[in-house]
């Protein structure tokens, strides 16, 4: 049985056509090349953070329109009540510390707050005002992931007593070195 | 019938020739497929996934909601490097940091001012949000 199985794989090797498919230099280069090209792509695609800046930008747009809104009504006391823009964050809930890391200082962040008549489309007094880092404003419109993400909202909104009201919200966050490779 | 078994037809030779170049290339695809499991499974990757999906939740979170993750993946992998499954996932004011071993570790934050609270089961956390101070 030995002496048949001997036979078998010398005849095997001997083989010249066998021996060129499974040795053949070409035929390892071809392997190699797809086992590179693999993982190459797997190194590109798992290499990149998520980038979740436009889910997070546009989370904090709605989280100001439903800070402002009520039983969708405009909550009429966010003209006249100076805390609403002196303590903006902390009348809607929001907290503006970023982790310390990247060199970031809490600037990580921007929300921006407009309303204006309907009818005449002038921005009432005060308004339109901010919160968080007003120098991330600059890079909106680029188109580079590498910039912060921007998120420009509007909608119409009706008072208790029917008076229309345009709001604007402009959200952004930055947190670039998280979710975009440099 | 000896002189076959000694003397295989050229036919039955071309046969044993192509099962093995087949066997080959699937076992060099079984190791690459196995590569790419592995990368996607890794901690790192993991860690991010989940700190940045949790961020994420709690962001759209409203005082008083119950919000359960799955995390079966984590947890094991958690368990293979020794790390206790109760430190996995942890709030620190507003950052939410995952760790999966020793050495790991991702953390990020999230801008809604709530306090919530984690408590984790066998396969997923489940995180009770609180009005902060309330």
């Amino acid at each position: 049985m030995d002496r048949l199985l001997e036979f078998r794989l010398s005849s095997f090797f001997r083989n010249k056509k066998g021996a060129e498919k499974y040795l053949s230099p070409w035929w390892f280069a071809i392997l190699f090349i797809v086992a590179g090209g693999i993982v190459y792509m797997v190194a590109l695609f798992y290499g990149k953070p998520y980038d979740i800046r436009e889910v997070e930008a546009n989370l904090l747009a709605e989280k100001i329109a439903d800070c402002v809104v009520e039983q969708n009504y405009l909550k009429t006391e966010i003209l006249n009540d100076p805390e609403f823009k002196t303590k903006f964050l902390e009348y809607c809930d929001l907290n503006f510390n970023a982790e310390d890391s990247y060199g970031w200082s809490n600037d990580q962040y921007y929300a921006e707050f407009g309303i204006s008549d309907f009818s005449t489309k002038k921005d009432f007094e005060g308004f339109p005002f901010y919160a968080g880092n007003p120098n991330l404003k600059d890079y909106c419109g680029q188109q580079d992931k590498n910039f912060p993400f921007c998120v420009e909202k509007s909608f119409y909104v009706l008072d208790k007593t029917n008076k229309q009201y345009i709001v604007k919200i402009i959200s952004i966050v930055r947190k670039t070195e998280k979710n975009a490779k440099q | 019938m000896v002189r076959n078994l000694f003397f295989k037809s050229k036919k039955a030779n071309l046969l044993t020739e192509n099962v093995i170049f087949i066997v080959l290339n699937l076992v060099f695809l079984a190791i690459l497929v196995v590569f790419i499991l592995r990368a996607s499974n890794d901690a790192s990757i993991l860690e991010e996934k989940y700190a940045k999906q949790i961020a994420l939740m709690l962001d759209t979170a409203k005082p008083g909601m119950e919000i359960g993750i799955e995390l079966s993946d984590a947890i094991k992998k958690a368990e293979k490097e020794e790390w206790p499954v109760e430190k996995i996932v942890s709030v620190s004011g507003n950052l939410v940091s995952v760790k999966l071993s020793e050495d790991g570790g991702y953390s990020y934050s999230f801008f809604n001012d709530i306090e919530p609270s984690i408590d984790i089961g066998p396969n997923e956390i489940y995180i009770l949000v609180r009005e902060k101070n309330g």
